[in-house]
Parts: structure tokens; C-alpha cells; sequence
């Protein structure tokens, strides 16, 4: 059985091809977007991984692991989770509790700014944990034996 | 909020879900299942939330359901035939009984946007006014989720992160899991294609355009791929769902 690779419709094909940049795109658009309309980083990396999801299902293989190759699944879902992490550990440096971004003192920002940059940071984090996990998931899920 | 569509929905939600429950081919009930979440998902819209029904219709809808088509298609399509009556007589007086039981629970509930609830009196108060003014960010939702409460959100990215770890400890059965880009010397053209471009198969795609750039990839991809993948269309086409 096999669920990656091209499909043979030349519609499915090039739909699929034209969608999927601009499923990543409204992705990224939904993190960056958080701090003022629905949405945050879990949705948005969803959307980015249906975005690098639908080029394995249809088109080519050398093509769609060139553009997402599969070690992006678990590296980015890492680096996220680290990020998440890191941002955490930051206030404890200060001398305030673990997550309480405001205690940060950045020159010339305002505790509310950095509290602001903070959540950024958090929502681009669980981003790129979210779109791992999904991707990874789905590698592991098609993964063939002759693979690896 | 409008109480017959909300209700035209809640009927259709129960539809999809019982046919989900009812069909024996698994590929239909996951087509049901992403209904389902399709459905709930403007059900949360109607009640005004937006975070959680973005979030149902994305993964839900989306990329839960290629989930599940990949699981099939690793498995078996066909469910299995309905157990024994027995079992049933049992299971369904159960399943009324907890029904029944949430619906008279569901009467002791204060009312959607009820000031007295016992959840507004609290210290969702305070997140609700000082929201702006602490964080500087006009969605509520996201101050609470990301600053407020974001040892939540913290063990969620981490419940997330782990349950794919653990999905590929199970599922990579005697193949690695590729952590970070490796060269190697194999020609099997479908496994990392990119970091191998003395790929023996004839693709003027990955030839033409060294970038990992979207976009370029899609121009020159629409027109190219007809020879190589009709022939690789037609070798299994009955392979495909």
C-alpha cells in the first residue's frame, strides 16, 4: 500500500502543488497573528504541516522529501519544544519564577512589551513543537519498509 | 447565535457520528469522523469560540483524518463484524445510562455567560480586565493560554512532542528515524531525495531547481512530472485508495 508519492491525476497534481504554499503561508500567518485574532501557535502548526503534508501525498517523492526532507519532524518538533523551554528558564536567571516573562528587564520596553515578546516567542515555539509532532507522525505512519 | 441552526447542526453532528460507529469500511468513517469535526467545529464558532474551532477544523478536519487514512492503508480497511448480541444488551443499557446521567448533571449548570457562574467569579475576572494592559495583547484567549497560563500550554507541547516520539518508537520497526540530515550513499530515490543529487532517477524537477523554495518548485513541477509519473501511476493504481 502506498500513500505517498505522485497520484496519478495531473489535477490532483498541480491543485495540490498550487494549494499547499499558501496552506504553509496562512499557517505562519495564524502564529505570527496570535496576539490579535483567533489562533496561536497550535493552530497555525497544524496548518503549516497540512502544508507539508499534502505535496508527500501527491506529488512526487524526490520532490516533496526535498522541500520538507524527513528529518524536519523531529528536529523542529525539538527545537520547539526547547524554545518553549528556554523562554521558561529566562525569568529564573533574574530571580523570578519559572514562565513570568515580565520579570525580564529588556532597556527601554515596559514589562507589558516584553510580556508581548514573550508570548511571540511562546506561540512561534509550540509552532514549530505542533508541526513536528504532526509531520513525524505522518513519516512514521508511511514509512516502508524498503525506507530505511 | 442562532437556536435552529445551532440545533440543524447538533442533528447532523449525531448523524456523523452514529454513521461513523455504524459503516464497515474504515476509509468512510474516517471521512465521517473529519464531518464530525467539520460540524463541531462551526458549532464551537456559533458560540463565539473561535480559538477552539479554528483548532478542531485544522486538526480535526485536517490532518487527523490523513492520520488515520495512512494508519489504514498501513492496516486493514475492513472492520471488524459486529460482536455478539450479548455484548450489546449489556453495552447500550450503559451507554443510555450515562447519557441520562450527563443530561440531569447538565441541569445543575449555570447558564453560557451566566456573571454569577462560579467560573466568573474567580480570577477570570482579573485575566479578563488587566489582559491589556499586562500583555499588551488584545486576544484574551492568547494571554491566557501563552502568558497566564503557560505551564498549561507547556505540558501540552510536551504531551504533543512525546506522543509523536512515541509513535515512531513503536511504528519504526527495524528502519532509523532520520534525527538530523545524513548524507549516504544509497540510491533509493525516495528517501532524501534533496541531500542526494545524483539521484538515479530521470527528474528534470529536482534537477532544475536546487532550492528549497516553494514556489520555484511549483512552477517548474505543473507542466514537467507527465512522463515519469503516468508510468508511475500506471504500475499501481490499484495501490492508491
Amino acid at each position: 500500500m502506498m500513500m505517498t508519492g505522485a497520484y496519478p491525476s495531473v489535477v490532483v497534481r498541480v491543485t495540490c502543488a498550487l494549494l499547499s504554499p499558501f496552506i504553509a503561508m496562512f499557517g505562519l500567518y495564524i502564529i505570527a497573528h496570535g496576539h490579535y485574532g483567533p489562533g496561536g501557535g497550535f493552530a497555525g502548526g497544524v496548518f503549516v504541516a497540512a502544508g507539508a503534508i499534502l505535496p508527500r501525498l501527491t506529488l512526487p517523492e524526490e520532490l516533496s522529501y526535498s522541500l520538507f526532507p524527513r528529518w524536519i519532524g523531529p528536529a523542529t518538533g525539538g527545537v520547539g519544544l526547547l524554545l518553549f523551554l528556554l523562554v521558561g528558564l529566562a525569568p529564573m536567571l533574574v530571580g523570578a519564577e519559572f514562565l513570568d516573562y515580565g520579570a525580564v528587564e529588556i532597556a527601554g520596553m515596559a514589562a507589558s512589551r516584553v510580556r508581548y515578546l514573550g508570548i511571540l516567542v511562546v506561540e512561534v515555539g509550540v509552532g514549530l513543537a505542533v508541526f513536528g509532532a504532526m509531520l513525524m507522525i505522518f513519516d512514521v505512519l508511511t514509512l516502508r519498509d524498503d525506507d530505511a | 447565535m442562532i437556536v435552529a441552526l445551532d440545533v440543524i447542526l447538533f442533528l447532523i453532528l449525531l448523524a456523523t457520528a452514529v454513521l461513523a460507529l455504524q459503516v464497515k469500511d474504515l476509509l468512510a468513517a474516517v471521512s465521517l469522523l473529519a464531518g464530525y469535526s467539520l460540524f463541531a467545529a462551526l458549532l464551537f464558532a456559533g458560540v463565539s469560540a473561535v480559538d477552539v474551532a479554528l483548532v478542531e477544523a485544522a486538526l480535526g478536519a485536517g490532518v487527523t483524518g490523513v492520520l488515520f487514512i495512512a494508519a489504514i492503508l498501513a492496516t486493514a480497511r475492513r472492520s471488524d463484524a459486529p460482536s455478539d448480541r450479548r455484548r450489546r444488551l449489556i453495552v447500550l443499557p450503559l451507554i443510555v445510562a450515562f447519557v441520562a446521567l450527563m443530561l440531569f448533571a447538565s441541569t445543575g449548570l449555570p447558564d453560557r455567560g451566566d456573571p454569577d457562574a462560579p467560573a466568573q467569579l474567580g480570577v477570570s475576572q482579573t485575566y479578563l480586565t488587566d489582559s491589556l494592559a499586562d500583555t499588551e495583547t488584545p486576544n484574551v484567549v492568547t494571554s491566557l493560554l501563552a502568558d497566564y497560563r503557560s505551564l498549561d500550554t507547556l505540558g501540552e507541547t510536551m504531551v504533543i512532542v512525546t506522543a509523536a516520539l512515541s509513535a515512531a518508537l513503536v511504528l519504526a520497526r527495524r528502519g532509523e528515524i532520520p534525527v538530523w540530515p545524513q548524507r549516504r550513499g544509497g540510491t533509493d530515490p525516495g528517501d532524501d531525495g534533496g541531500t542526494d543529487p545524483a539521484a538515479p532517477a530521470g527528474t528534470p524537477v529536482t534537477g532544475s531547481s536546487g532550492t528549497a523554495d516553494p514556489g520555484g518548485h511549483v512552477t517548474t513541477s505543473s507542466p514537467t512530472p507527465d512522463a515519469p509519473t503516468e508510468a508511475h501511476g500506471g504500475t499501481d493504481p490499484e495501490e492508491r485508495p
